[in-house]
This record gives structure tokens, C-alpha cells and sequence, in this order.
């Protein structure tokens, strides 16, 4: 099953970080989205099917903890597979977003660690066929 | 205590500059490295328990090798390079403060901000309490961790 994927983050030359690292993670991906804060990511959600969404806290306009407020009300994606990537290390607030349902994954980050973050957040490997 | 900012420093770099563009250390800093002139410096302020600032001073192409790497991309823009370095400053600075054990209260890191380099080469900012060279594959980094005032958990002697 390929992996649509919506990546969060407000610093586009992080979100090619993302995106670089989960091609190179061995996982079969869909479409790969990219918004550059929370609000630009669930109006994606609108429009778009998405399996899994790497988010980043801080971000102007709407940041990721926000972001995952408003999808645990959402009908629709209440039980999104959430990643959190950020270079956040307060574990209050990180064990606060795991209560929400997100999986944390710290920077930096290699593809393995990405991969490993996948399969934990989404419970499928999605191997890469290709 | 600046030995183990030092020791957080050179972890937390290295980490970022392997893991997020592939770049790795080379141990022996050749002459023409040392003289290398400073392409491009990019700061990250922190607050927690105690604040400051992190230093990154690219050379030897280090800009363009950082943004090449990260973007996948063989012509970056000058914003794009900045922005790349920004971002390996950001998460060096955010792997160093939790190792420092300054975040009993949280801590706060603010956005990258790039530094005129006239700023860094008279010496506006101040001194660093602890700065040192990465020497890199492709290109150099000078790492400079400042605090502001003091710094509120001395060695303990043991």
C-alpha cells in the first residue's frame, strides 16, 4: 500500500529534508504533500486522501499542536497516523503530543529512524515493491 | 562547565552535519582551511534556564555544500543557503541545550537569524564561552555556543 503523505513544516528547505529522507527510507509512497503551516495542512486534508501526516510544532499562523487539536475533532481524520519532527526537547510538552496520539521523532533524523517512526505511528510496514 | 559545552557542541554538529546533509569530519586541518574566509553566519538565540545564542560561521563552500545536500538541488539560491544552514543551526542548537541539562523550565528556541558578517568579524557579538572548528568534507564550520551573563550550574568537583 503506498503512503499518501502530507509534510507540515514552515521552512521549506526542511520540508525537502522530510521528503528526501522518506524516499530514501525503502517505503512505498503515494502523493506527497507539502503545506508550510498547520492551517495550509488541514485545508489539504480537505481536498486530499492522506495516510500519514510529519508535522513540525513551530510554525507561524497555525502551529503543529494546534494542528493535531483540530484533527482529533475532525470526523474524517480524528485518528490520523501524526509524526512530530521537530528539534523540540521538553519532555512535558512532547509527552503531552504522544497523549495525543503522536508518534515523536527528534532532528535530526536518518531514513532508518524515519522508517522505524512510520511503522510505529501507522502499524504497517509499507515495504516499498518498486 | 566548558568542557562539556564543548563535548555537547562537537556531538550535536557533528550529528547534524552527518545525518542531515552528509557531510562528515576530516581530523586534519590543512593551512589553506585555516585561512578559508567566512562565506555566511547564522545565529539561533535560546531561553530556558539560562540564554544565549549558537554561532554557525560557514567556509570553504560549506553554504552551498549544506544546501546541495539537503535540497537535492545543484544550484541553490543565496536565500535557500541560508535558510539550509539555518536549519542545521537550529537543530545543533536544539540537541545541545537538553544535553547541557538547562531545561528544568522548559526552553525556547527562537528562528535562525543570518548575521551581516561584518557583525561576526568585529566582534559585536561578543565573546563565546566556548567556539571551535568542524572540519568537514566540504567545507568548514566554526561553532561559537554564547551564554548571556552566566551560567547557572557550575561543575560539580568530584
Amino acid at each position: 500500500m503506498a503512503l499518501n503523505t502530507l509534510v507540515v513544516d514552515d521552512s521549506s528547505v526542511m520540508r525537502s529534508i522530510i521528503i528526501k529522507t522518506l524516499r530514501l527510507a525503502g517505503l512505498s509512497l503515494g502523493d506527497v504533500l507539502e503545506a508550510g503551516n498547520g492551517q495550509e495542512g488541514l485545508k489539504l486534508l480537505e481536498d486530499n486522501w492522506v495516510d500519514l501526516a510529519l508535522v513540525d510544532i513551530h510554525m507561524p499562523v497555525m502551529d503543529g499542536e494546534e494542528m493535531i487539536n483540530r484533527l482529533r475533532k475532525n470526523k474524517e481524520y480524528h485518528d490520523l497516523p501524526v509524526i512530530i519532527v521537530s528539534s523540540e526537547s521538553d519532555s512535558a510538552r512532547i509527552e503531552m503530543l504522544q497523549k495525543k496520539g503522536a508518534t515523536f521523532m527528534h532532528k535530526p533524523f536518518t531514513p532508518e529512524t524515519l522508517r522505524e517512526a512510520i511503522i510505529e505511528a501507522t502499524g504497517v510496514s509499507h515495504e516499498d515493491q518498486g | 562547565m566548558k568542557t562539556r559545552v564543548e563535548k555537547a557542541l562537537k556531538t550535536a554538529g557533528m550529528k547534524a552535519f552527518e545525518e542531515t546533509c552528509y557531510l562528515y569530519p576530516v581530523p586534519e586541518l590543512k593551512e589553506v582551511q585555516e585561512m578559508l574566509p567566512m562565506e555566511a553566519a547564522v545565529e539561533v538565540k535560546y531561553r530556558g534556564d539560562f540564554t544565549g545564542r549558537i554561532l554557525i560561521e560557514a567556509r570553504g563552500g560549506l553554504s552551498q555544500a549544506i544546501a546541495v545536500n539537503m535540497l537535492s538541488s545543484q544550484d541553490p539560491s543565496e536565500e535557500q543557503k541560508m535558510d539550509a544552514l539555518g536549519e542545521i543551526a537550529n537543530i545543533i542548537c536544539g540537541n545541545v541545550i537538553p544535553a547541557l541539562g538547562g531545561i528544568s523550565q522548559g526552553y525556547r528556541i527562537e528562528a535562525p537569524r543570518c548575521i551581516p558578517l561584518n557583525e561576526v568579524q568585529n566582534n559585536l557579538l561578543g565573546e563565546p564561552l566556548v567556539s571551535m572548528v568542524l572540519n568537514l568534507n566540504q567545507g568548514r564550520a566554526d561553532l561559537k555556543f554564547y551564554v548571556d551573563g552566566y551560567y547557572p550550574a557550575p561543575e560539580k568537583n568530584t
